[in-house]
C-alpha cells in the first residue's frame, strides 16, 4: 500500500515537471499567440489554452494506455497533417532559422530575396521529410 | 524675434560616396524667424574615403554647424540624436550563382536537419504508435500519415511566415520581417555608440 501511495507521489511529482516543461516550452516559442493573431482570434486565447493541455493529456493517454480506435485509413490523413502542420510551426519558430535571415541578407547581399530564401528552407524540409520516410527508413532496416 | 530651429534627425539615410549632405536629407525641420528653406539648404558634411560605409552624424555637430552661422539660434533637437549615413559604393547585386549556392545550401541544410530530428525523436516509432491507434492495424512504413505530415510541416512554416494570410487577413509584418528590423535596430545601436566620431574625440 505504502509503495503504491510512494508510486502515485513520484508519478504526479514528474508529471507536474513534465508538464510545465511542456507549456514552458510552447510559450517560449510563442506559437499560440502567432495563431491568435494570424486568425484575429486572440479574446479565445483560454480556450487555446484548453486546447493544448486537452491535447497534452490526450496524447499523454494515448501512448501510455495504448487505445485502438480501429478508424478508417481517412483520419489518418488529417491527423498527419495535423501533426505535420504544429511540427512546421515548432520548427519555423526555432529563433535559430529566424537569426540566419538578416545575417545572410546583410552578408551575402540578398536584401529582398529572402522570401526565395525562405520557400529553400520550406522545399528542404517537406522534401527532406519525405525522403526520410519513403526511402531513408528502409535504408536502416535492410 | 527670437530665432529658432527645431530639428528632428531621421535615424538612418543611404547615400553614395563623395555626396555632400544637406541638412533636408537627414533631418525635418521647423523655423521661427528664419526661413526655412535657408536651413534646409546647409551642407552638412561631405562624405569621403575616410568614412568607408559609415558615417555617423551627431545632432551636436549639427547645433555647432548652426550657431557657427547663426549666432543667436535657439536650436531644439527632437527625436534621434543621431543619424547614421550608410554610404553604397556601385557595388553590384549578389552574383546569381552565389544566390544559387545559398539557395541550395539551404535547402540541404533544411531537409537534413528535419531528418535529423526525426531521428532523435524517434518519430518513426511514434507514427507507427499513432497509425495502431487510431486504425488498429500495425504497420511498417503508416505512409497515409507521414505523407500528409510531410506536406503538413512545410504548410505550418508557412502558416508561421505569414505566407498564406498575407494581405488577406491581416497586414501585421511576418516574424521575419520583425527579425530583419531588430538587427537593422541594434546594427544601428551599436554603431551609433561605436562610430560616432563625437564620443572619439571626447575619450
Amino acid at each position: 500500500m505504502i509503495d503504491c501511495l510512494c508510486l502515485a507521489i513520484i508519478g504526479l511529482a514528474w508529471g507536474l515537471a513534465v508538464g510545465g516543461g511542456l507549456v514552458a516550452f510552447i510559450t517560449v516559442l510563442g506559437i499560440v499567440p502567432r495563431l491568435a493573431d494570424l486568425t484575429k482570434t486572440a479574446n479565445r486565447l483560454i480556450n487555446y489554452e484548453a486546447a493544448v493541455i486537452t491535447g497534452a493529456i490526450a496524447g499523454a493517454l494515448v501512448s501510455l494506455l495504448e487505445p485502438r480506435f480501429g478508424l478508417a485509413n481517412f483520419f489518418v490523413v488529417f491527423i498527419g497533417l495535423g501533426c505535420g502542420i504544429f511540427i512546421g510551426l515548432l520548427a519555423a519558430a526555432l529563433t535559430e532559422v529566424l537569426n540566419v535571415f538578416p545575417i545572410l541578407a546583410k552578408r551575402v547581399g540578398l536584401e529582398g530575396k529572402t522570401h526565395t530564401l525562405l520557400w529553400a528552407i520550406v522545399l528542404g524540409k517537406v522534401i527532406g521529410s519525405l525522403y526520410h520516410w519513403i526511402f531513408f527508413v528502409r535504408l536502416g532496416s535492410l | 524675434m527670437e530665432k529658432k530651429v527645431y530639428i528632428r534627425l531621421r535615424s538612418r539615410h543611404w547615400s553614395a560616396l563623395y555626396d555632400t549632405l544637406h541638412l533636408r536629407d537627414i533631418a525635418q525641420v521647423i523655423t521661427e524667424g528664419i526661413a526655412e528653406a535657408e536651413i534646409t539648404r546647409l551642407p552638412v558634411c561631405k562624405l569621403t574615403k575616410k568614412d568607408r560605409t559609415i558615417r555617423v552624424i551627431d545632432a551636436m555637430e549639427i547645433v555647432r554647424l548652426l550657431q557657427k552661422i547663426y549666432c543667436d539660434v535657439d536650436v531644439q533637437v527632437i527625436g534621434p540624436i543621431q543619424t547614421i549615413v550608410y554610404i553604397q559604393s556601385k557595388r553590384k547585386r549578389a552574383h546569381p550563382f552565389l544566390f544559387a549556392a545559398v539557395w541550395l545550401l539551404l535547402f540541404i541544410g533544411a531537409g537534413l536537419a528535419v531528418m535529423n530530428f526525426h531521428e532523435d525523436v524517434s518519430m518513426q516509432g511514434v507514427h507507427i504508435k499513432i497509425h495502431e491507434a487510431i486504425t488498429g492495424r500495425k504497420v511498417e512504413r503508416p505512409l497515409w500519415l507521414q505523407i500528409p505530415y510531410s506536406v503538413g510541416l512545410g504548410l505550418g512554416m508557412l502558416l508561421f511566415f505569414n505566407h498564406v494570410f498575407k494581405k488577406r487577413i491581416n497586414e501585421e509584418p511576418s516574424p521575419m520581417e520583425v527579425e530583419m528590423f531588430n538587427y537593422q535596430e541594434n546594427m544601428d545601436r551599436y554603431i551609433s555608440v561605436n562610430e560616432n566620431e563625437a564620443w572619439k574625440n571626447n575619450d
